[in-house]
């Protein structure tokens, strides 16, 4: 753990509200996504994501300071989303949930995707519908599969860091991530036909 | 005859195995060099790689950012939750010292001031008239 993220650990123990907002800005957007791609749904990832932040500031005195805090922060948003996904196939919510998407929201879509790189509004519909493709597919994965995904190839951490997420050993997460790839794979393969 | 041994000593399946390390560049050095062998001579693999890579790609593209009201909406639960007392400096503020303590507080004050007011006290006994 790096210094700097030592002193805000020192500090969020202290209840301090500005760590708090600085932790919020360092890592909402990565434990927004993460539960987005996990849960499929706006509404739903919302609410989850701001659950997992006020988890985190009820047992930060329990943080031991060898892990990361991402990391921490990760793995409470992988078992929240465990947890909602599990509750919300007791209510059989359809898993993938973007058809319930508020249309203001499909419209953000395309334009978060593709920020900064593409302004024609064919483009930017392409954008959006190659993402829809994309989240369907994952989101047709099985849970682990696409929690491994998810952390691997959309938020880009590292095997190390899979590893202090999940408790998986590392040669569990490559031979697990491996099927989940080829799965997406066939997925896409079979949409897009 | 030479690249057909070579096809023949890895198959598909053994091919298709090695993609993930292959793509994260992860591999061995021996099992690159029967990979890409076999890639040279199986058009099959060659595809499913490609499409393997394309899908695996496509994925860091999937980044969303938290809603503006985010934090707020943080705020406002954990401010909801705690009463608006949770961000507050510990022992700042009475209404944070828990109710237990004060309790004990008071009943350890009593127990002094029996002990030393009321029991230290010296004790005047009357004459008999």
């Amino acid at each position: 753990m790096s210094l700097g993220e030592r002193l805000l650990v020192g500090r969020l123990k202290q209840r301090d509200e500005a760590a708090f907002n600085e932790m919020v800005r360092l890592y909402g957007d990565k434990v927004f996504n993460l539960v987005y791609r996990m849960i499929g749904n706006r509404a739903e990832a919302e609410d989850v994501a701001q659950e997992v932040f006020v988890t985190v500031f009820k047992s930060i005195d329990t943080f031991r300071s060898e892990a990361k805090l991402s990391t921490w922060l990760l793995r409470i948003a992988s078992n929240h989303c465990k947890n909602r996904i599990k509750y919300l196939a007791r209510r059989t919510t359809s898993p993938g949930g973007l058809d319930g998407e508020p249309e203001e929201a499909m419209a953000d879509r395309g334009r978060a995707l593709v920020q900064g790189h593409i302004d024609r509004p064919d483009a930017l519909l392409e954008a959006a519908e190659l993402e829809e493709l994309m989240q369907n597919a994952v989101a047709a994965l099985d849970e682990e599969h696409r929690l491994l995904i998810v952390l691997r190839d959309v938020e880009e951490l590292s095997y190390q860091e899979i590893t202090d997420i999940t408790g998986l050993a590392e040669g569990t997460v490559k031979s697990r991530l491996h099927r989940a790839r080829m799965a997406l794979k066939d997925l896409l393969a079979r949409n897009t036909r | 005859m030479l690249v057909l041994s070579f096809t023949r000593a890895m198959d598909h399946k053994q091919a298709a195995d090695l993609f993930s390390d292959y793509l994260d560049g992860e591999i061995a050095p021996g099992s690159k060099a029967d990979l890409e062998t076999h890639l040279s001579a199986c058009i099959q693999c060659r595809t499913e790689l490609e499409s393997f890579r394309r899908a695996v790609g496509s994925l860091g593209r999937l980044k969303r950012n938290a809603p503006p009201a985010f934090l707020t909406g943080i705020q406002k639960q954990i401010h909801a939750r705690s009463r608006g007392r949770f961000f507050a400096r510990r022992w700042m503020l009475f209404g944070r010292i828990p109710f237990e303590w004060v309790s004990l507080t008071m009943i350890v004050a009593m127990l002094l001031y029996y002990v030393i007011v009321l029991q230290g006290a010296p004790t005047t006994v009357n004459p008999a008239p």
